[in-house]
């Protein structure tokens, strides 16, 4: 399985892979973007199985590239890590197709309940 | 609702939740056992800060400031790098901008909203304004002076163009 990362920090992108590691999801190909917009074109390079991305970014937001894949007939499993996690935030990620939202701060025991099932 | 009607912040936030908020984020974020110390010492001599907008029924920053060394101990910290791994400059603003945004996202979730949260930004922190519309909390980590204040908007806080509306 491929799993993209998208976070425009570098570090934060880090521990989110460092986070799937110790979750126990180490044996898949990890790929990385920086923003909403380089995700976008990365699903379509990259085609990853899962596309794992922040809210709030420069270029292009989480939340607009979702709308984007799916308007582009894009079926890509998508969810959202960020850093809030408000109920008007959560649904309007859900009316928008994504599977789950982390909100950070995060663990390997939230990254667990939010992907099991998601990642084979 | 303009400024001079909103709520300033010490009616919406009290210093307890802006630790409990801290309280979840230093373990899983800077560290299994790390901890951010509601107990003040002396503020260092140079300080440098990151910070996170919230526009909305409340306008202001999330300012984490603490001395450049502690900031690349965060970012150590953050990034778990072992000699002879060294943090750069790059990451060391991007661990402190990070601090402060889940600081930020998690203090806007319990303010008034909708609001949004803008990006992380990295310098000397924005001027305060109205007294009580600041709840600060001056702090340590691993003995070095951390201070994390919500501040309400003075019209400078605000440059054009930094926010991401969502």
């Amino acid at each position: 399985m491929k799993i993209l990362v998208t976070d425009d920090s570098r570090v934060m992108r880090q521990i989110v892979i460092r986070t799937l590691r110790q979750a126990g999801y180490d044996d898949h190909d990890i790929v990385e973007a920086v923003d909403g917009r380089d995700a976008f074109e990365k699903v379509g390079s990259e085609k990853p199985d899962l596309v794992l991305s922040d809210w709030n970014m420069p270029e292009m937001s989480g939340i607009e590239c979702l709308e984007a894949l799916r308007a582009a007939g894009s079926q890509v499993a998508f969810g959202f890590v960020t850093s809030e996690g408000s109920p008007e935030m959560r649904e309007k990620a859900a009316n928008a197709g994504a599977l789950f939202l982390i909100a950070k701060p995060f663990n390997e025991d939230t990254f667990k309940d939010a992907l099991d099932g998601v990642i084979a | 609702m303009t400024l001079q009607e909103a709520q300033p912040i010490t009616a919406l936030l009290d210093p307890e939740t802006v630790q409990s908020i801290a309280d979840e984020i230093w373990p899983t974020l800077v560290g299994d056992g790390e901890a951010f110390v509601p107990v003040p010492v002396a503020p260092p001599a140079e300080v440098v800060s990151a910070w996170v907008t919230i526009t909305g029924p409340w306008n202001g920053a999330v300012v984490l400031t603490c001395a450049p060394a502690t900031a690349g101990a965060l970012a150590e910290s953050v990034l778990m790098t072992r000699p002879p791994t060294v943090v750069d400059d790059e990451d060391v603003a991007d661990a402190l901008g990070e601090l402060a945004n889940v600081l930020g996202g998690n203090i806007k979730s319990v303010l008034p909203g909708p609001s949004s949260l803008g990006l992380p930004q990295i310098g000397s922190a924005p001027a305060t304004g109205r007294l009580d519309d600041v709840c600060r909390v001056n702090g340590q980590w691993r003995g070095q002076s951390l201070t994390i204040t919500v501040q309400g908007a003075t019209e400078a806080l605000h440059p054009s163009g930094t926010e991401v509306p969502q």
